[in-house]
């Protein structure tokens, strides 16, 4: 049953019904209940979101190409990726964490790249994406899990850390990762209304 | 300020996915919503109760992640377990307490507050309580705001085993404690997840 639904917007965190309005440049949506942030204003297009997308893709791509850090030490490299860490913990009983590490900085990021990306040349083209639906939620359901900057995070503490008594390179990886991070959290920055709208521009 | 209308009196429900409003199925029969085909709940069922689970799941996972030592290193003067707050200590006291303050905040700090914003939140439902909505409300936003940053330490862990493989000069090795402190944020994070905000404005004011 539709309701002339878009008209209405309902705050997630304590269900208070809401009319929305246009937002103006550096507004926001306040829950007028709990203060939840129901819209943030964004004036990015289709081609904007787009090429922020493709540069994440890049970033990643070379996030995981580049090792993010290296140490040369009596002849002896060793270097240190995303899939490297998540790797070492797969082996032996520390299987869980490797799995969520795997997970969640790895597989989860790509996934939602690849799908921003599927929606985004489809949306360009002024197509719908073929599974749009389902690309809409499972960016949606995959994004709490999603932990890019929590890497990033405990990359520098390990540099930090291990710097005091070697000799730590940061690599292009590290970079990449770090600009990979900001691109994220831009795109998480658009509601998702947005990303349902496209849903109802091609229905 | 008067209390806003919400979807539940207005005979409406919002899909918790899309945000699409629709209206609500009188006769309790399952609904879905006709946008993104997700399953409507009037609340997440069983919400309190799931999520005190998890919260009691991570609450007994705490205890060995915090006793049992999440890496071992070795150097040329032999080798040593560490437990998550000896690496804070011995942080501190080499004088890198950013560092320490950092991995502190992360690995105990912020699994400690989600036991008790989580603890509370739920007391308070079950107590049907009025208290302080909108603080209870933005006390949940804070528990899924800083959820995953407890990540740290198993990256931290991982990478500097990645990096340290000289045999004889130095070594890192994870240790089981590890497992458990990443079962502990997977656990508060579900029991944050399956926690139903919406409940606390449920003994509203227009009953």
């Amino acid at each position: 049953m539709l309701m002339p639904g878009s008209e209405l917007l309902v705050c997630p965190h304590c269900d208070a019904l809401h009319r929305p309005v246009a937002l103006g440049k550096h507004e926001m949506a306040v829950c007028i209940a709990c203060g939840h942030i129901l819209a943030r204003h964004h004036s990015f297009t289709v081609d904007q979101l787009l090429a922020l997308t493709v540069a994440a893709a890049l970033c990643f791509l070379i996030g995981n190409a580049y090792p993010l850090m290296t140490i040369d030490l009596a002849g002896i490299h060793t270097e240190a990726t995303v899939w490297g860490a998540a790797l070492l913990l797969l082996h032996g009983w520390t299987t869980l964490p490797g799995v969520v590490l795997a997970v969640s900085m790895f597989l989860l990021p790509l996934l939602q790249i690849a799908l921003l990306l599927w929606v985004l040349i489809f949306a360009r083209l002024q197509r719908r994406a073929p599974g749009l639906r389902a690309a809409l939620v499972a960016l949606h359901r995959s994004r709490p899990w999603s932990m890019t900057e929590v890497f990033l995070l405990g990359a520098l503490v390990a540099i930090v850390k291990l710097s005091s008594w070697l000799h730590v390179v940061p690599g292009i990886g590290l970079w990449a990762l770090a600009t990979l991070t900001i691109l994220l959290t831009i795109l998480s920055l658009v509601e998702s209304r947005f990303w349902w709208s496209l849903e109802q521009a091609a229905a | 300020m008067s209390d806003p209308i919400r979807t539940l009196t207005a005979g409406l429900l919002a899909c918790q996915t899309c945000g699409l409003v629709s209206r609500r199925v009188p006769d309790g029969r399952p609904s879905y919503c006709s946008r993104c085909a997700t399953k409507l709940h009037e609340r997440l069922p069983r919400s309190a109760e799931n999520a005190l689970a998890w919260l009691i799941a991570a609450v007994i996972l705490y205890i060995p992640s915090n006793l049992l030592p999440v890496m071992y290193v070795s150097g040329i003067g032999g080798g040593q377990e560490s437990t998550i707050l000896e690496g804070v200590l011995s942080f501190w006291r080499g004088g890198d307490w950013p560092i320490a303050l950092v991995i502190f905040i992360a690995s105990v700090a912020v699994p400690a507050t989600k036991f008790l914003a989580i603890g509370l939140i739920v007391w308070t439902l079950y107590r049907k309580s009025n208290w302080a909505r909108r603080q209870r409300t933005a006390l949940y936003r804070l528990v899924e705001l800083i959820g995953y940053w407890s990540m740290l330490d198993v990256v931290v862990v991982a990478l500097t085993s990645a990096l340290l493989q000289f045999e004889g000069i130095g070594a890192a090795e994870p240790r089981l404690g590890i497992v458990f402190f990443c079962a502990v944020v997977v656990a508060t994070m579900i029991s944050a997840l399956s926690l139903d905000s919406r409940l606390i404005w449920d003994n509203g004011a227009h009953q």
